[in-house]
């Protein structure tokens, strides 16, 4: 029933941030219009893109994600009027903000897919999922989580002067 | 030979604050004045409030003035604006930091009475107090100061503050960090996080930072790890610098404390610059309600969206 799935060396983490009035449903309706699309999507569903604190998408990269995605409605379709609006000024900033610290922003996807748009939500997760897994795992972020301040190693002239001043 | 700053309009000044702070304090129209008094340290200076009318003379402005006296009006002094009207002394970034504050609700203008400062330039953090002020010696944000003349105080003295055209030292390393790869980007900010120690002198000396609960002081959920090791350091700049875009004014008072010198007011400038090419925004005099980040218009930028 179900076409051959590709085998791959490196299955990437996805993130999705959605929202549930729009996104939500239109991933809703690509499952049940039986559209086939990657399962490497994780879907999380807030209310709105005006919910989703940039602080999330940090936190999933530090958690192991591999990309994140974040879609919700299209302008003026908000169903909170304008939270997309705002989500939109706040996502620039962020983007700006983590490309100066040195993310890379092809890890970082944002889109708008209405409750109709069962086809673009297939189109934009299977896009993301091959973008990233093309460039292999988020490695900066959870090397830090794994790195320690300082390893007690005395491995720096400071520090060998000091030791042997004791 | 380094290039001196002319400073001498600073005595002029004090006096003019001295004076100024004397009557409204004997006139009854504020209960208390902020301002700068000489500490103990020869040349230094520290933040002082007076009560009494006699203890006008004890204010000072100098070169090593370099406090941003906003952060006395709000967070844990908040009920210091709600015991009568304050004066209170400002620089021409502190002025910013204040009308920040007017349009996020937090002081009222009338409760203020603002005593402006001519202001050539304040000593840098790591200088000796009692230096005189050089192209040297200067703080990095008074090399690129467009605010030396608050506007819109109740009292500025007389006198026109003159400083040299002087390299802009944040514009410039925002210009080279531009230029890098990611890659490099990250291992230059990964070694600048790794210095942290989380001691959070950064969130207590900022006028913006008022908020009760820090969002990366809760533990359910925790945002942010509170410990200080590189994973959290990292999460709580870009959490701090994330918080202050549109926000910040500019004081560089972040940095002037850091003990470790981390070049935090460096990721505020980055996010002030992007804010001001993007939404046409910019810290000033004007009070606004709004900010770039909570206002919007139907035709914002969106190519980055799908």
């Amino acid at each position: 029933m179900h076409s051959e799935k590709p085998k791959h060396d490196f299955e990437p983490k996805i993130i999705a941030f959605v929202c549930t009035w729009c996104t939500y449903a239109g991933a809703d309706l690509a499952g049940t219009s039986r559209m086939q699309y990657p399962a490497n999507v994780r879907v999380l569903k807030f209310p709105c893109t005006g919910r989703i604190d940039p602080v999330f998408i940090l936190k999933a990269f530090q958690q192991g994600a591999d990309g994140v995605l974040v879609s919700g409605c299209h302008p003026g379709d908000c169903h909170y009027i304008a939270g997309n609006f705002h989500a939109r000024r706040r996502f620039a900033a962020f983007r700006k903000l983590l490309e100066f610290v040195g993310v890379d922003l092809e890890r970082l996807q944002f889109s708008w897919v209405s409750a109709a748009e069962g086809g673009k939500w297939v189109e934009v997760v299977t896009d993301l999922t091959e973008k990233v897994r093309n460039m292999g795992p988020m490695t900066e972020f959870k090397e830090l989580a794994l790195e320690e301040q300082w390893s007690g190693a005395i491995n720096t002239e400071e520090l060998k002067e000091a030791f042997n001043q004791i | 030979m380094t290039q001196t700053i002319d400073t001498s309009i600073y005595a002029a000044v004090t006096e003019a604050i001295q004076s100024e702070a004397q009557r409204i304090l004997a006139a009854g129209e504020v209960t208390a004045v902020v301002g700068y008094a000489a500490a103990r340290r020869k040349g230094s200076a520290q933040p002082i409030v007076i009560t009494a009318a006699a203890d006008a003379q004890k204010l000072i402005f100098t070169p090593a003035c370099v406090n941003n006296l906003a952060v006395y009006l709000t967070k844990a002094k908040k009920e210091i604006p709600k015991s009568g009207r304050i004066g209170i002394v400002v620089k021409g970034c502190d002025l910013k930091a204040l009308v920040g504050l007017m349009g996020e609700s937090q002081l009222k203008r009338e409760q203020l009475y603002l005593i402006g400062v001519p202001c050539a330039g304040v000593l840098a953090s790591t200088i000796q107090p009692d230096t005189g002020l050089t192209a040297d010696s200067i703080a990095p944000k008074c090399r690129e100061c467009d605010a030396r003349l608050p506007q819109g105080c109740d009292f500025v003295p007389a006198g026109q503050p003159v400083t040299p055209e002087l390299e802009k030292k944040y514009a410039s390393e925002i210009a080279r960090l531009e230029a890098l790869t990611p890659q490099e980007r990250w291992a230059y900010w990964k070694e600048q996080f790794s210095k942290c120690i989380k001691c959070y002198a950064c969130r207590q000396v900022c006028p913006f930072c008022f908020c009760e609960q820090c969002l990366c002081d809760r533990n359910k959920p925790q945002m942010v790890d509170t410990t200080p090791r590189p994973a959290g350091n990292t999460a709580w700049h870009i959490v701090r610098a994330m918080h202050l875009a549109g926000r910040c004014a500019g004081c560089a008072e972040c940095e002037r404390v850091c003990p470790m010198d981390i070049p935090l007011n460096l990721l505020n400038r980055k996010m002030a610059k992007e804010l001001k090419e993007l939404y046409a925004y910019e810290a000033g005099f004007q009070v606004n309600d709004n900010g770039p980040l909570n206002s919007y218009t139907e035709k914002d930028d969106q190519s980055f969206i799908k």
